[in-house]
């Protein structure tokens, strides 16, 4: 029984060879994308249906619970002059969730692949830049790096990467370690399955020894913390902490 | 099959997702929240035009009432003035009557009055008249001769004369 967890398969490569960025490799991460972004589309359409001012749908209803939970979301915590963020925190929450639940069906969570969180860190990393910069100044933001003494310098510079480069990494290793244990424990079902129809003596038990009975129903228990508790879960720490972030960059110093 | 590092950078997939969160963040906010927020923007609109209305037909209905109060105030106000006119008038109609009624009285009791004595005098005449005959009478049956009836008469005039003016 061999366990083969590897990174995101590359489908096909572009033509395309840069100098930094490297060979242009459409991977399994980019498709599923995709298809996320494909679902959440359909999503979209779907819930808006048929939009009525009295007398609404359940569906309708469910879509503008979605959008006031996500206005209330980014306006309770970052203010009412952050209300164009109300988009972008919704996408980046809805396509961390649906990435993360879509390894339920058996396709690889675009979040199972480091470029992924990394991506979506940066551009907060920007935005919170962005902020600091609006909110101080340049000769502040950078000032802000020698305080409270010159010596921290170097340590104030680390603790700002640090914040993308935690926020990425947190959301990454939790779905990854949800990726390798869902694996381990599929494996190691799957062996003690054949080892115990193997006990059947004659055709009978190597027949039955090929086929992972015990791969029903444990994982599905487990799942439930690894794939829907922690997905979602990390999709909300995502963006409390990108809301958090942002808004207490725009406060001056 | 080729495959990527299991923790790695991949700067071509860092860019498409970049790209894809955008996207996601573009489509989000013209497919759903679009269409919602406008939902809601026009049952808000709704609601606030029913509540107007609402304050509106409280306002006039406000407005009713006190008119009609003061249309009950000036209604009761002309009541009582037509009352007191009323009661004045009868007031001076009775007086009036009743000035009337004494004047009436007066005048039919100076009128009695004077039927009554023009009754006495007329009586008196009579009686002067009867007594003068009865008189003349008794005293040519007493006395039995014959004196001139002009004498008599003038005699007896004299006395009833001085009757009348005694009575």
């Amino acid at each position: 029984m061999d366990l083969d967890i590897s990174g995101a398969r590359v489908l096909f490569e572009l033509p395309v060879d840069l100098p930094f960025l490297g060979r242009l490799q459409i991977s399994e991460t980019i498709v599923v994308s995709w298809l996320v972004m494909l679902l959440i589309f359909l999503l979209c359409i779907f819930l808006t249906r048929n939009l009525r001012v009295e007398n609404i749908s359940k569906r309708q209803a469910l879509a503008e619970m979605l959008v006031d939970t996500g206005k209330n979301f980014v306006v309770g915590l970052m203010g009412e002059k952050f209300a164009y963020m109300i988009p972008f925190v919704s996408a980046l929450f809805v396509t961390s969730v649906i990435s993360n639940l879509i390894s339920l069906v058996g396709l690889r969570s675009p979040t199972a692949d480091l470029s992924t969180e990394a991506a979506w860190a940066i551009v907060v990393f920007v935005m919170i830049t962005k902020q600091k910069l609006k909110a101080n100044g340049v000769g502040g933001y950078l000032k802000g790096f020698t305080e409270p003494i010159f010596v921290l310098t170097p340590f104030n510079v680390l603790s700002e990467f640090s914040t993308p480069v935690s926020m990425a990494c947190r959301h990454f290793g939790n779905i990854l370690s949800g990726v390798v244990i869902n694996g381990l424990i599929y494996g190691a079902l799957a062996g003690a399955s054949a080892a115990l129809f193997r006990l059947i003596p004659g055709a009978v038990g190597a027949v039955l020894s090929k086929i992972p009975f015990l791969d029903v129903g444990i994982p599905a228990i487990t799942s439930v913390y690894f794939d829907w508790f922690s997905g979602i879960m990390q999709a909300f720490i995502f963006c409390m902490l990108t809301v958090m972030y942002i808004s207490t960059a725009a406060e001056t110093d | 099959m080729q495959v990527q590092e299991l923790v790695g950078l991949v700067p071509w997939t860092i860019i498409a997702q970049i790209l894809n969160l955008f996207i996601t963040a573009f489509l989000i906010k013209k497919f759903l929240y679009k269409p919602i927020n406008e939902v809601l923007e026009k049952r808000k609109a709704m609601a606030d035009a029913e509540i107007q209305d609402a304050v509106k037909a409280k306002d006039e209905a406000v407005a009713m009432k006190a008119e009609y109060e003061q249309n009950m105030q000036d209604a009761r106000a002309k009541a009582n003035e037509i009352l007191t006119t009323a009661q004045k008038t009868a007031a001076l109609q009775t007086e009036e009557m009743l000035q009337q009624a004494n004047k009436e009285a007066a005048a039919i009791k100076v009128k009695a009055e004077a039927d009554i004595a023009l009754e006495k005098r007329k009586a008196v005449n009579e009686i002067k008249d009867e007594i003068g005959s009865m008189a003349m009478e008794i005293a040519g049956k007493v006395i039995e001769r014959e004196i001139s009836e002009e004498d008599h008469e003038k005699l007896i005039n004299e006395f009833i004369a001085n009757v009348g003016e005694t009575s």
